[in-house]
């Protein structure tokens, strides 16, 4: 599945990149996602699969593009 | 002894063509540290009620913050203040860049312009020595011309200059100003009163360091050095050194609030097209920074394809990104970075230009205008071409560009029908791309802001949104101490919304810019403390800090009740109590009961009578500034 770390969430990647292609497998929890990633919880505002707002609890599952965001500011 | 300020004003009388320096004592610049804190000071001391805004009896102030051009990352605004020909308001813009800390280095804190010249002049300043010059040349000439002319005239390559262009000498109303081209004060108009004065430029050239005038200059160098290796270690500031601003697009529009068909919703099936990716891939050419700043939040571009963008004038924030791009309903990226560049070269403010076009697209749309007024355009939504040669009508005042260059709330006006429902609008000033219907607290900082709808007077509610937030821990020595929700506007929320606004404020008026101090970046609340006492050798604690900003804002308050406002002037457009109509909040709309009950809460925690919004005597006692009470008779 694509992998994007919105914001400053992709300082958490260790090449800082905003897309990361997470190799498919078996379904997993985003929450779980976001650990396997590195994302610290506490950075994770909201999260989207294909393009619609999801709970960190809901399933992503091979071939999902997933968005993490962290709170955002203004400027 | 004074440390970390000179005291030294200067004073222009473009009538008189004289000019002369008075200085501020160091009792005074304690209260109002500089920026819009000693801005709204001076233009309360020296400036009556009910002046026309664009006549000879405005007072246009351009003042440096205490910290200004202090050698670490972030000390660089300042701030430029009059009344309004926008709002007729309370008016102030901060830029960064390089021209404050030269002026800092020149030895001044400020420079009150008073007057109006007959022929167009320029200010010319070598450490202690100020002269005007002829600009008659100049009149009329683009930013780049007029700064090569200038520096040519006079001898030095590395004067830092302060201009108008186009839109400024042609009084549009939202009017910016630029320095080195690509730093703008954008809001309020500020660049119109410099029109109106006849006042082309100011060039400023200093020899001074700040270390030189701090207390304690190793301390002041220490956390420059600090925060200069910090930037790429701090997830924010790492990240606005990567993507700036325009990094905020695709989050905002997954969240259902990004401005999008002039606000009639917050998702923009044309993102993919605006997106930080396309915006690094199709259009960046550089990362730039203001004066000693490690972040490099700037964007420069160039484009050579569909539309001609010169790297001159830097490159489109976030907010010109949605402004033009999805509230124009405008997916051409490239479009988009041209119709900036038009803003900058013409000095125009791209947030109301962007507001004043969608405004205009949806009139059109609504048949309110017609080619007849656009000069032929079909000025639709996502008509990329219509939307960057109403720019330049703006800022040529051609056909609806001259009508629109009044601003919003005076072209519906003079269309009528349903085109005041159309204007985004608050006291006059146009929105920023930030919808408050996801972010309620930032609402009830555009209601209330002195200068109009503003998106950096508090904070953005999902900053302090989650207690284990990088933001929100920032946020704690300031006290707070509840994570609230962005969608809460409880009386919590108001109490969270004053607090963080003195917070902005305080910035606002030592010359920091928003992208320094937490919870916004990577700044800590004692660093800040710790600068201003190493700057000035007061023992400021942190309430102090929060005091200068909440004196600032009360002091701008009383300009705004001197002028006639109130609570009436404090609110939201129609459109953002109605609900989105697509996206992630879709059918979401700014809760209106509970925004009259918070604004009474507001003004109560701030200690202000809830209808006249006129700070109590008990509270500017507080303040120390029992002199203001009797201003707005």
């Amino acid at each position: 599945m694509q992998v994007h770390l919105g914001g400053h969430l992709s300082f958490y990647d260790a090449e800082r990149r905003s897309w990361v292609e997470w190799p498919d497998a078996a379904p997993l929890t985003l929450r779980g996602l976001a650990e396997r990633l590195g994302l610290p919880a506490g950075e994770i505002a909201f999260v989207a699969v294909n393009r619609r707002l999801a709970a960190l609890d809901d399933l992503a599952r091979p071939g999902d593009r997933v968005e993490f965001f962290p709170p955002m500011g203004g400027g | 002894m004074i440390y970390g300020f000179t005291g030294k004003i200067l004073y222009v009388d473009l009538t008189a063509g004289r000019l002369h320096t008075e200085t501020i004592d160091e009792t005074a610049y304690r209260l109002y540290p500089g920026g819009r804190a000693l801005a709204a000071y001076l233009l309360l001391k020296h400036m009556p009620a009910g002046v026309d805004p664009l006549g000879p009896d405005n007072v246009l102030i351009l003042a440096n913050g205490l910290l200004t051009g202090a050698p670490f990352s972030t000390a660089t605004r300042f701030t430029a203040a009059a009344r309004s020909p926008l709002t007729g308001a309370y008016g102030e813009s901060e830029a960064g860049g390089f021209w404050g800390p030269e002026l800092k280095m020149a030895g001044w804190e400020a420079i009150v312009v008073t007057g109006q010249a007959a022929t167009p002049v320029y200010l010319s300043i070598q450490d202690d020595r100020a002269e005007l010059r002829d600009a008659r040349h100049l009149w009329g000439r683009e930013p780049e011309e007029a700064q090569a002319i200038i520096r040519d005239e006079l001898g030095d390559k590395l004067t830092r200059i302060l201009q108008i262009g186009l839109g400024g000498e042609n009084l549009v109303r939202f009017a910016a100003l630029t320095n080195e081209l690509r730093h703008f004060n954008g809001r309020t108009g500020m660049g119109a009163v410099m029109g109106s004065k006849r006042l082309k430029a100011v060039a400023v050239r200093g020899s001074n360091r700040y270390l030189g005038i701090a207390r304690d200059p190793q301390s002041i160098a220490d956390l420059g050095k600090r925060l200069a290796k910090r930037v790429k270690q701090h997830p924010q500031s790492w990240d606005l050194q990567d993507k700036g601003t325009p990094g905020l697009t695709a989050g905002l529009n997954t969240a259902g609030i990004l401005p999008t068909r002039n606000f009639h919703t917050g998702e923009f099936e044309g993102v993919d097209n605006l997106r930080w990716e396309a915006y690094e891939q199709e259009i960046l050419t550089a990362r730039r920074s203001c004066y000693a700043c490690a972040v490099r939040c700037k964007r420069e571009v160039t484009v050579n394809d569909r539309y001609q963008v010169s790297s001159e004038y830097g490159g489109p924030e976030y907010e010109a990104v949605a402004g033009f791009g999805s509230n124009c309903m405008v997916d051409d990226l490239q479009a988009v970075a041209k119709a900036n560049e038009l803003c900058n070269r013409y000095t125009l403010d791209a947030i109301s230009t962007s507001s004043a076009i969608a405004f205009a697209m949806e009139c059109f749309e609504h048949e309110l205008i017609g080619p007849d007024e656009t000069g032929g355009l079909e000025l639709r939504f996502g008509n990329a071409e219509a939307m960057v040669r109403c720019v330049e009508m703006i800022a040529r005042r051609e056909h609806i560009g001259n009508l629109l260059a009044e601003g919003t709330r005076r072209a519906a006006e003079v269309i009528g029908d349903d085109a005041p429902y159309f204007a985004m609008q608050i006291k006059g000033q146009e929105l920023p791309m930030h919808d408050p219907r996801g972010k309620v607290g930032l609402g009830l900082g555009y209601a209330v802001s002195e200068t109009g709808a503003d998106h950096l007077t508090a904070f953005h509610d999902p900053m302090v949104a989650n207690p284990e937030s990088l933001s929100f821990k920032g946020a704690i020595p300031l006290g707070v101490r509840e994570a609230l929700p962005p969608r809460d506007l409880s009386r919590k929320k108001v109490e969270l919304y004053a607090l963080l606004e003195n917070w902005s404020s305080m910035e606002r008026a030592v010359g920091l810019c928003y992208f320094g101090p937490t919870p916004r970046s990577f700044i800590a609340v004692d660093e800040v403390v710790d600068a201003v006492r190493a700057a000035t050798g007061w023992d400021v604690t942190v309430e102090e800090l929060l005091r200068i900003g909440e004196r600032a804002t009360n002091l701008a308050r009383i300009f705004n009740v001197r002028e006639g406002l109130s609570r009436a002037d404090d609110t939201l457009p129609q459109r953002l109590f109605e609900p989105l109509e697509s996206g992630a909040l879709a059918g979401v709309a700014y809760p209106k009961d509970d925004f009259a009950r918070a604004l009474t809460e507001l003004y109560e925690v701030k200690g202000w009578d809830p209808q006249t919004t006129m700070p109590t005597r008990e509270k500017l006692a507080a303040l120390g500034i029992e002199w203001a009470a009797d201003l707005a008779g």
